[in-house]
């Protein structure tokens, strides 16, 4: 799909409390992205909103978001899922020829919820997992992570390692909600456990957030930006349910997804070939276990490239240099917002985190415990 | 077929606090403490909202005018209740039309009092019945009357 | 544009109110287990899913991913769409572009709803349930005796206002509805997977159902279902290989507007009976497919009819007849499946409702009709260009399929 539609724009916000109404925020993200391009809603041909359901407490969550996102009396469908899965249907609808430019709109207030992490216990096995009180996201975190460190033999250590990288760069990223100015690694190793070996400062914190961003056909982007970003590639897969059916020191769904997605963008190498990668790692195990699945990393490496700064802002291929989701997950945006971050690098906006050669990058997103679902897409410019 | 267990769960509104949208809907209960209706309307397309949002879906701009709305109008559409909201049969029929108000283009429901439910129509012309105490709540509204 | 068809539809063996020997995944592999029996098809020639409920109803978030292995998903992409009523179709209408844009060659469409394991009641309280609260606040009465916003309409909410503004514009009277419910109830009998049959059903057998709130009556009412319904699509070449019948979709359209009646916070500013989403939607949805005239062109209609007054005012809305016709065709006779403008042979959403499934059986139903394979609820006249429709969200939601029994030209 070389060309054929491109991210125009987006605007998005992130905090720990936005402190505002699902409307409002809605409204106010899609204003100001309509105003940055010169846009007004008539110019939008169809909507794609992505909100969950559970996360907002709300049966059919998007009743109340078609006139806040401008889809009044418009063509809108919603997608339940991760962010870039509402990108991947976006992209169809203008790939088909029906529609020139489309609207993804995500959006998600976790503050609605009293408990973090609760909205992943409701996909749970209503009649097994859930009354055994065993599994939560957290617990099944834990234990892919002990899974993913005995594979290797990795210590703890390097948890605190892929956490102070993020961290960091997250604190100079001011799209990020999470910024810890100064963060060290003895402040990571010093916060408390939530399920061993995950302490807080390893896994995402509660995020407010929504990105809304627009994909136009060819001849709309060009007419519509001076920087067009192109969706090379996008691919997705599904792994089991059961976590006792899966190896949860590796991840099947982001293997397929990422040689899908490299396969339809004609990347042989993704080591040479990618300039830098945004993945939804929710917790800082999963970084390394999900680049080692799409091929970023050498298996059994890991530990060596973030000691060594491989992974790092100015290393061989840098991971996450927007800080990724330990500095700010909310939930169905994450995904989008990994694109987003990857666009402000190819274009050449990324401030302090800017990487040096940014042509060619991947986004990752995942729905469900552990990934099960993941999704990949390969932009450039 | 072997037998089925039954696992009970619940799906806990409780676990979630909801921010709402809060600005229309206290400045029309405001101003109802004087037998006002008071709405938002759009500076663009001129569309009066009562409970006034803070945008208008038409033209998607931010609006902040206040606008007047008068207390008679012209009944929608209508029902008549027979079983109140958990399906239990009522004493008496209940009206309850919809009303659009002069002034204004969005609708509200309500209570219909003083006509019987076989002599109600669309387009009948309605008045508000305000409370004689009115303290800012929903209640001062009591219902509407023939005009 | 690339030609899209459905080649094959599976549903569960049975639509009724419990399912109890099954749980929510089992049962979904039934209809996914009768898609590949009907088709010959293995999960090896799916490229993709799109999975489609409304999941508050059960109280199980992303059931896609429980069900992962029972829909035969296991390394395939799957994307999950829910859209409130329209879900079913939402999701047709994403297999459809998934299709269309090149991005997969055979998709298979999967929706469900077990209303037995969940309370629909509290389902569809949980749309507006903030909303509620605040206006509790705010001094609503709940019972409905006074003040305003007090909530009218009793259990059948915003419905009755909308059938009642349908019969003041149409200048059908409520004995309509009745009779509209009672063909439908007959038409079930026909259907294998539908849920209420009556063969003896009759307009004044439904008149004697309680009021609920004018002009809405117990026997106007869907009821809810167990059921899962599954449909697959393909590209015009693959279809050329996989399948000997295909009913080829036409166009696809969709439109919003804003939530009607339950916005107690904003108000609302659409008539629920004027309805402007459908008629948007439809002269889409017939620009889009080469339609000029829908009363000459097209043969059969399934409509979305949770209540059933809905069959005769979306008739109107979507130009199958003038405003004030649809009675009329009605009382001709024509709406039956032997008229000249047969609807719901499949006795519609009235007889049978399992809500994720329900829109998606509308497309369903007219691919049946269209590929001659309805069996006893077969419409009499030929069914070359058919019509499928769905509301859904506070009414504010409608979708269209239109669907042929030749792929449109390019």
């Amino acid at each position: 799909m070389d060309n054929k539609v491109a991210i125009v724009g987006f605007n998005m916000a992130s905090a720990l409390d936005l402190e505002t109404t699902r409307e409002r925020l809605s409204f106010d993200l899609t204003r100001g992205l309509f105003d940055d391009l010169g846009i007004e809603r008539d110019d939008v041909g169809t909507f794609i909103i992505c909100t969950n359901d559970f996360l907002d407490g709300r049966t059919i969550s998007n009743v109340f978001l078609d006139p806040s996102v401008g889809a009044y009396m418009k063509d809108e469908s919603k997608v339940e899922m991760d962010g870039l899965n509402a990108l991947t249907y976006a992209c169809m609808r203008i790939l088909s020829g029906q529609y020139e430019t489309a609207l993804v709109a995500t959006l998600a207030l976790t503050g609605t919820q009293v408990s973090p992490y609760l909205h992943i216990g409701y996909t749970l096995d209503a009649s097994y997992d859930r009354p055994i009180k065993l599994l939560n996201e957290l617990s099944a975190a834990a234990l892919e992570a002990r899974s993913y460190l005995a594979k290797y033999g990795y210590s703890e250590e390097l948890l605190d390692d892929i956490a102070l990288q993020d961290l960091a760069n997250a604190a100079r990223n001011p799209n990020q909600a999470r910024r810890l100015e100064g963060v060290s690694k003895d402040q990571i190793a010093g916060s408390a456990y939530l399920y061993e070996p995950l302490r807080e400062l390893h896994c995402y914190p509660a995020t407010d957030g929504g990105c809304m961003m627009l994909l136009a056909s060819e001849k709309r982007a060009k007419e519509l930006c001076d920087k067009p970003v192109w969706i090379k590639g996008i691919g997705r897969s599904t792994d089991n349910y059961y976590l006792g059916d899966r190896d949860l020191s590796g991840s099947i769904s982001a293997s397929q997804a990422a040689e899908r997605a490299m396969g339809m963008a004609g990347i042989k190498d993704p080591r040479k070939e990618l300039d830098f990668a945004e993945i939804s790692s929710l917790f800082a195990h999963q970084e390394p276990l999900l680049a080692e699945a799409m091929g970023l990393l050498e298996p059994g490496k890991a530990a060596e490239a973030y000691k060594s700064g491989d992974t790092a802002i100015d290393g061989k291929l840098p991971i996450n240099p927007s800080g990724g989701p330990l500095g700010g997950h909310p939930i169905c945006s994450s995904g989008l917002m990994r694109a987003a971050e990857a666009v402000l690098q190819l274009r050449g906006e990324a401030g302090k985190n800017q990487v040096e050669k940014a042509d060619v990058a991947l986004a990752h997103g995942q729905d469900g415990v552990c990934a099960q679902q993941s999704v990949v897409v390969v932009l450039g410019t | 077929m072997e037998e089925t267990k039954i696992v009970n769960g619940a799906w806990e509104l409780s676990t979630f606090h909801f921010p709402i949208e809060g600005r229309g809907l206290k400045t029309m209960l405001k101003n109802m403490k004087d037998k006002k209706l008071v709405g938002f309307k759009c500076p663009q397309c001129g569309m009066v909202y009562m409970p006034g949002p803070f945008y208008c879906r038409k033209c998607f701009i931010r609006i902040d005018d206040e606008a007047e709305v008068s207390d008679h109008g012209e009944i929608m559409t209508f029902t008549i209740g027979y079983a109140d909201v958990r399906g239990n049969p009522l004493d008496e029929p209940r009206i309850a039309p919809v009303v659009k108000l002069d002034g204004c283009d969005s609708w509200i429901m309500g209570v219909l009092e003083g006509v019987k439910p076989e002599d109600v129509h669309v387009g009948m012309r309605v008045k508000v019945k305000w409370a004689e105490e009115r303290t800012g709540s929903l209640q001062d509204m009591q219902y509407f009357l023939p005009e | 544009m690339r030609n899209v068809g459905i080649i094959g539809i599976g549903y569960t063996p049975v639509f009724v109110s419990k399912r109890k020997e099954v749980n929510i995944p089992e049962m979904i592999s039934e209809a996914v287990d009768a898609g590949f029996q009907n088709t010959g098809l293995t999960p090896a020639d799916i490229d993709a899913m799109v999975f489609g409920n409304m999941h508050t109803f059960e109280g199980v978030n992303l059931p896609h991913l429980w069900a992962a292995e029972h829909i035969r998903s296991l390394g395939k992409p799957v994307m999950r769409i829910a859209t409130g009523g329209t879900t079913g179709m939402a999701a047709f209408h994403a297999g459809y572009y998934h299709v269309a844009s090149g991005m997969a060659d055979v998709v298979m469409v999967v929706t469900y709803e077990k209303h037995s394991e969940g309370d629909a009641q509290v389902g569809l309280m949980g749309i507006i349930t903030p909303e509620v609260m605040t206006m509790l606040a705010a001094g609503i009465d709940v019972t409905g005796g006074s003040g305003m916003g007090a909530i009218g309409g009793g259990s059948a909410g915003g419905i009755s206002f909308q059938a009642s503004s349908y019969l003041y514009h149409s200048g059908a009277g409520i004995e309509h509805i009745d009779e509209q419910a009672a063909l439908e109830r007959r038409n079930a009998a026909k259907n294998p997977y539908a849920h209420l049959k009556d063969p003896e059903a009759t307009a004044e057998k439904i008149a004697q159902t309680p009021l609920v709130s004018w002009p809405i009556r117990f026997g106007h009412i869907c009821p809810t279902t167990d059921g899962a319904t599954v449909c697959i699509l393909a590209s015009e070449e693959k279809a050329a290989k996989l399948a000997d019948k295909v009913a080829w979709v036409l166009s696809v359209a969709n439109c919003a507007s804003d939530a009607t009646t339950a916005n107690l916070i904003e108000s609302q500013i659409t008539d629920p009976a004027e309805h402007l989403p459908a008629i948007i939607a439809s002269k889409q949805a017939y620009e889009r497919a080469g339609i000029v005239d829908p009363k000459k062109e097209i043969d059969y209609v399934e409509i979305y009819n949770g209540f059933a007054h809905q069959t005769l005012m979306y008739l109107e809305k979507i130009g199958m007849c003038e405003v004030g016709e649809a009675h009329k065709l009605q009382e001709a006779g024509e709406l039956e499946m032997n008229g000249r403008c047969p609807v719901n042979a499949s006795g519609g959403v009235v007889s049978t409702n399992s809500i994720g499934t329900s829109a998606l059986n509308r497309v369903t139903e007219a691919a049946l009709q269209v590929l001659g394979q309805a069996g006893e609820h077969q419409v009499e006249k030929d069914v070359h260009t058919a019509l499928a429709h769905g509301w859904g969200g506070l009414m504010q939601y409608v979708t269209i399929t239109i669907l042929g029994d030749k792929p449109k030209k390019a």
